[in-house]
């Protein structure tokens, strides 16, 4: 598989956001009435149950490994992120994916034998809206076959 | 000042410079494993043995669910500063970070330390009630190694001018 060339956009498929993966997540990591009771989540800033946006990040980071690796970059991890910006929040039963763009390769890498790459995502809803963005950096095998053989 | 918890403050009374050690948390195999099967379901990232094969030589915790246990340890943290304090209205959500390193792997009983520092109150008024509290948060291993740092800016409630409703006193 051709390796994408900087200016493309990779699109993910999607996930779905249900009401008991939301409230599992947030009473894991994020405990706060306005991501796990739907009464409480009404009179809040949001105005409605919505996901931890830890949760939104983190499932936009699964998607983002795999559409890196569907289109022939390994993967290793996500190193940084410069920014991440929550837009609006993301309700019972949404769904998300991502739209990559591949920016910058740097040769030095904190992980060895591994370049970091930097990557601009949109994180959007079932209706399109953004509902993230995150600038991230990640490390990329240098040679595919590595992870494998050593 | 020190018995003052964040909630039962307003925006205007939260210094920068203000420190919280938010507490620790040690990582087990279990539950690295069970937050790579859902956010990075990959052999070398779930499964012990094959893990060893990876870039890191062995299971690392996803860099998401370091940066999760850090939202943990602040929500139980404040739990704990604000029993008797029913107003959660005046501490808001999070709307932006920046500069979020991961700067070393965190292994299955790998021990961090969360801490929370107030660096600046930018001068922005959101949605006529809210103020930006930016805090810079870092977590730091047994070894007192830095193995993430991050700002976040999050929204905190400005006091009420007086001509506002009363009963928001």
């Amino acid at each position: 598989m051709a390796t994408p060339s900087p200016s493309d956009h990779l699109e993910s498929n999607s996930i779905d956001l249900n009401k008991s993966a939301i409230v599992a997540f947030a009473s894991r990591f994020d405990p706060q009435p306005y991501h796990l009771d739907a009464d409480a989540a009404d009179q809040s800033i949001f105005g409605g149950l919505c996901a931890s946006g830890w949760h939104i990040a983190a499932l936009a980071t699964r998607l983002v490994i795999e559409t890196l690796l569907d289109n022939g970059l390994p993967f290793v991890e996500m190193t940084s992120v410069s920014q991440l910006k929550w837009s609006q929040p993301t309700f019972v039963n949404d769904q998300i994916r991502v739209r990559v763009a591949l920016g910058e390769s740097l040769e030095e890498s904190p992980i060895p034998d591994t370049r970091r790459q930097r990557l601009e995502i949109q994180v959007c809803n079932g209706n399109g809206a953004v509902v993230a963005t995150m600038t991230a950096t990640a490390a990329i095998a240098s040679e595919p076959a590595l992870a494998a053989s050593t | 000042m020190t018995d003052l918890y964040l909630r039962d403050r307003w925006f205007e009374d939260l210094p920068v410079g203000e420190f919280h050690v938010f507490g620790s948390h040690t990582f087990s195999e279990l539950e690295i494993v069970e937050f790579a099967e859902t956010f990075d379901p990959r052999p070398e990232s779930t499964d012990p043995d094959q893990a060893r094969l990876n870039h890191r030589q062995g299971l690392v915790a996803s860099p998401w669910l370091v940066t999760a246990m850090w939202m943990r340890k602040m929500v139980d943290y404040m739990e704990v500063y604000a029993q008797g304090v029913n107003d959660g209205r005046r501490n808001g959500a999070g709307v932006a970070i920046n500069d979020l390193h991961w700067l070393e792997p965190v292994r299955p009983g790998h021990t961090l330390t969360y801490t929370y520092e107030i660096i600046a109150k930018p001068d922005r008024v959101i949605r006529e009630k809210w103020g930006l509290i930016r805090s810079r948060n870092e977590a730091f291993n047994q070894y007192n190694n830095k193995v993430m740092q991050f700002e976040i800016d999050i929204l905190a409630e400005r006091q009420p001018k007086a001509s506002d409703d009363p009963q928001q006193q």
